[in-house]
């Protein structure tokens, strides 16, 4: 399966033979190269685990127990440096977040150097903007902050796998909705249903993936948390951005007066949030 | 019946294929599909009952319709996300029914070897079970947020760490801030710094599966301070983690309240000034032994009982808080003004020395001295004013207490309207004082106070007819300690009354020791004293037990009351003669005519005998029997009968005798003796004249 001809690039030879199925298999290579974090995404959603369960298979990747652990002890979980036992780490940032933190490591987010360029300041600003809106839109601010940290995860994925093609298209489209248009024009999926696609895969709950297929529908409650939490994140890190209205994006749940705030919180918070998930 | 199995090799028989093939087929429970590809098409090419039934088409409608056209919100690229040739795959997707509405399910897939065709089975989201399920959940979200959002308690939830993902209207109020400045970790900006550690503790340990509580101060908005309880409970979430219900409760007012009761405890409720028990605890704090510098001024109101009796108590109390006031606007910043009870008050001072604390008591002396307005009269309230300065001496913060207590006395001996400093001589006379009433107090308890008799003749045979109780204290160091010292001692110190029981248990045992030993020869009455203090509703009863305690009749006993003592509350006075004349006792009015009695007065006092005075007596030997002869006339008069005391020679008891005196007693007819004496004396006496 290859093909969708990049628009303004003649000649299929300058077309990368990509097929985007086989991002999804990459996934799984991945996971068999880390069996701890690939263990820790099966078994974080189900009933009947425990924090201690959870912490000890975090245990034996030290590299993720010690991001959960500076996680805890950021000042957004508010805990102050309390949080002194792995356990206790697991059940201060919650089942999901783990589970995402393992996503992260799982499929390489945590390696720059195979990223877009600036995706952790935009993923950060994405999470804590969800996270913070949440409460306005319903929302449970834990998953608004685990979707808005994994919502990237498809564009990573292309990046990877596509990394001269997607750079090209993040050259060519300012706008995070032009960009998905050309997405779906170069791969035949957007980024955000891609991470819907392998979210689904790894059973992670509906309530993560439905509002990813809805971002760019505007009429679509669904979306309405991640759209504004995508508009908030541009106005924070894209430079010259055209601000859309946030009543608009937001499906009539914000007004201009109420995103202020929010972008203070957001922009005192990233870099904690950042440093922790990266583990630097 | 043979029983089909699988084989070893894993090949299913066809018998249990067919069989399963056809319960899927029939079955509408479960919606499968089985799609394939044809060139760069997905086409369904069988479906079962449930699917049939779930999405409305006919078999043959279903059969050859492209994938993509039951799944209309998959993009282009898509598809072949869903049907995937490796491996399973599942989408949560709206799938389009035959009526062209859009069917929430969960579509999984799986491959089949070859990668060519799936099995696609379709699971609505929306079936009645998970519906019913979900409107359950609902309900009690509704329920739960009803409850907290319209409860009275503020309450909190955690959904992670300290992070809340809800707060309730009353706590809202409590803290005076919006939901949204609250949630995430915005509370942590309402809890006082001082306390977040604690509370943090606290969060951890909910978090942790237990239940607790914790003291805290929340900072409202507008920078008040609300002291608050906050109790935490574990919440758990499957699949989700550890979380806290925190609920509130302000205790601000309720801490007020005992603050008050506490400060209505220490304080006097009329001036507001510290009480003797906050005045001992404040000195007591700042008391060093051996430092200097701390000084007591100790006050006394002179005349204060004046005004309350002519002014009234109203006036009294407006006098007490004028000075109170007086008192505060004179003192030093940071100096203790104390009420110490009834008319005193304390002042404390530290780092002074002793001109300053003498300067400090001037200037109070003199605020204090300024006329005020009570009733329509002018009153000057001067103090007497006692001074002690902490010295080396003192090792305790009550002596320094006590000394200017007694320096205060001392002032007020000197005078009113005085100020004194302890001086180590006064100091020493007071410590001698105390050690004295120690040892009277041990004296009392080992029945160390002895009693003599001394005998009481009738004027008319010259017999004896009683004897007086005298009581006398041997210090074991001191030697013979005279009842002028003992007495008035006995008195101040609050002993008076273990001494006067003493003495009239003594009596009354020796009586009956006499009784006992003598028969009828024995002294028919003894008298004993009864000082102004033992004048009360306890007398009487306890006359009555030591006489039935020694199994005497009431008529052996006379009480001996001093006039003085019967003219300190009159009303009282008469009440309690009368009380004892009922028991039968018979009463006798001490030292007669050196007090202020109405004659009118007298009258009605229920009493048997009046003792004329020894000073009146001792006039006779110098020619004055102009008072002797009238007290005796007027006992006389009112049928009563006199006891001349002090007879020190034969010639004044002639002339007493002359005069009409009842009773005789002195030193020259016979001298105090002990018990056995006065029994052998009695022995000797009781028939014969003296």
């Amino acid at each position: 399966m290859t093909v969708t001809p990049f628009p303004g690039v003649d000649g299929p030879s300058a077309v990368p033979v990509f097929d985007v199925e086989k991002v999804l298999a990459s996934i799984d290579t991945m996971a068999a190269q880390k069996p701890v974090a690939a263990q820790i995404v099966s078994v974080a959603n189900s009933d009947d685990t425990s924090a201690k369960a959870l912490s000890r298979i975090l245990a034996s990747d030290v590299a993720l127990a010690g991001r959960v652990m500076k996680l805890a002890n950021s000042a957004y979980f508010g805990m102050r440096g309390r949080v002194t036992s792995l356990q206790f780490a697991v059940t201060v940032v919650g089942f999901t977040t783990v589970r995402t933190m393992a996503t992260v490591a799982l499929t390489d987010l945590d390696d720059e150097s195979r990223l877009p360029d600036d995706f952790w300041d935009l993923t950060t600003c994405l999470a804590l903007s969800a996270s913070t809106l949440a409460p306005r839109f319903g929302e449970r601010p834990q998953d608004a902050l685990c979707l808005g940290l994994l919502a990237q995860m498809g564009a990573a994925l292309l990046f990877h796998n596509d990394r001269d093609g997607y750079a090209e298209i993040m050259a060519a489209e300012p706008t995070f909705m032009g960009r998905r248009a050309a997405e779906v024009r170069r791969y035949g999926v957007n980024s955000l249903r891609l991470t819907a696609i392998a979210l689904e895969q790894w059973g992670f709950p509906a309530t993560m993936t439905t509002p990813l297929k809805h971002v760019d529908d505007y009429r679509a409650m669904e979306g309405a948390l991640l759209r504004s939490s995508f508009e908030l994140a541009a106005r924070l890190t894209v430079e010259d951005y055209e601000t859309t209205p946030i009543v608009r994006v937001s499906c009539g749940q914000l007004r201009e007066d109420d995103v202020v705030p929010v972008l203070d919180t957001v922009r005192g918070d990233a870099d904690e949030l950042r440093r922790a998930m990266l583990g630097e | 019946m043979t029983a089909v199995s699988v084989h070893d090799d894993g090949h299913v028989p066809p018998e249990i294929v067919s069989s399963i093939f056809y319960s899927a087929q029939v079955s509408d429970v479960l919606s499968l599909l089985v799609a394939e590809s044809f060139g760069r098409t997905q086409r369904v090419t069988w479906g079962n009952e449930g699917a049939v039934q779930m999405l409305g088409y006919g078999l043959d409608d279903l059969r050859a319709m492209p994938v993509e056209h039951l799944f209309p919100t998959l993009g282009n690229g898509e598809l072949k996300l869903l049907l995937r040739r490796e491996r399973a795959a599942r989408m949560t997707l709206p799938v389009r029914a035959a009526s062209g509405e859009l069917i929430d399910t969960v579509v999984s897939t799986t491959p089949a070897p070859g990668g060519r065709m799936w099995t696609i089975r379709l699971l609505s989201t929306a079936n009645e079970q998970e519906r019913a399920l979900r409107a359950t959940a609902d309900a009690h979200e509704r329920r739960f947020s009803t409850l907290t959002e319209r409860s009275p308690i503020p309450t909190l939830l955690s959904e992670q760490g300290m992070r809340l993902a809800h707060v309730n209207d009353a706590f809202c109020t409590l803290v005076g801030r919006r939901a949204e400045q609250l949630l995430g970790t915005g509370w942590i900006d309402a809890v006082h710094p001082d306390d977040l550690d604690a509370v943090i503790e606290q969060v951890s340990a909910a978090l942790d599966g237990g239940e607790v509580e914790t003291q805290a101060r929340l900072v409202r908005d507008d920078g008040t301070v609300r002291t608050t309880v906050i109790r935490f409970a574990h919440l758990f979430t499957p699949g989700v983690g550890a979380g806290f219900v925190g609920t509130i409760e302000d205790i601000t007012d309720r801490l007020a309240f005992e603050a008050q009761l506490a400060h209505q405890a220490n304080h006097d409720p009329l001036t507001g000034l510290p009480n003797r028990t906050l005045l001992a605890e404040y000195v007591a704090g700042r008391f060093r032994p051996g430092a200097g510098g701390l000084a007591c001024l100790f006050l006394d109101l002179d005349n204060f009982k004046v005004v309350n009796d002519s002014l009234g108590h109203a006036a009294g109390d407006e006098l007490l808080a004028e000075v109170a006031t007086r008192l505060r606007a004179t003192v030093r910043p940071g100096d203790l003004v104390a009420r110490f009870g009834g008319d005193e008050f304390v002042v404390v001072c530290e780092r002074v020395d002793e001109d300053d604390a003498v300067a400090l008591a001037e200037r109070i002396s003199v605020a204090l001295a300024r006329p005020m307005r009570l009733g329509g009269v002018d009153v000057r309230p001067y103090a007497s004013v006692g001074v002690t300065v902490q010295t080396a001496e003192h090792v305790a913060a009550e002596e320094l207490i006590r000394d200017c207590d007694i320096a205060m006395y001392q002032a007020k001996a000197g005078g009113k309207g005085r100020i004194t400093v302890l001086d180590q001589q006064a100091r020493a006379e007071a410590r001698d004082k105390l050690r004295l009433v120690a040892d009277l107090r041990d004296a009392i308890e080992r029945r160390d106070i002895t009693l003599l008799y001394q005998p009481i003749f009738s004027t008319a045979d010259q017999r004896p007819v009683a004897v007086e109780s005298l009581a006398r204290w041997e210090h074991p160091e001191r030697g013979p300690i005279s009842p002028a010292v003992f007495v008035p001692l006995a008195e101040e110190s609050g002993l008076i009354a273990g001494l006067g029981l003493l003495v009239l248990d003594e009596t009354c045992r020796q009586l009956a020791e006499w009784d006992r030993l003598m028969g009828p020869a024995a002294p028919p009455r003894a008298n004993v004293n009864v000082s102004a203090l033992q004048l009360d509703d306890n007398l009487t009863g306890q006359v009555a037990a030591a006489l039935e305690r020694h199994d005497l009749a009431p008529s052996r006993i006379s009480i001996e009351i001093t006039e003085s003592a019967l003219m300190k509350d009159p009303a009282q006075a008469r009440e309690i003669l009368q009380q004892l004349r009922g028991l039968g006792v018979e009463l006798a009015i001490d030292d007669f005519g050196t007090g202020y009695s109405s004659l009118a007065y007298l009258r009605h006092l229920p009493v048997d005998c009046l003792k004329v005075d020894r000073s009146f007596v001792a006039e006779l030997a110098e020619g004055h029997v102009e008072i002797a002869a009238t007290v005796i006339a007027l006992a006389r008069n009112l049928h009563l009968s006199t006891v001349a005391e002090g007879v020190e020679t034969a010639a004044q008891a002639a002339a007493l005798r002359e005069l009409g005196a009842t009773y005789l007693q002195g030193f020259s007819l016979a001298e105090p003796m002990t018990g056995g004496h006065t029994a052998a004396w009695f022995a000797a006496h009781g028939e014969r004249t003296p």
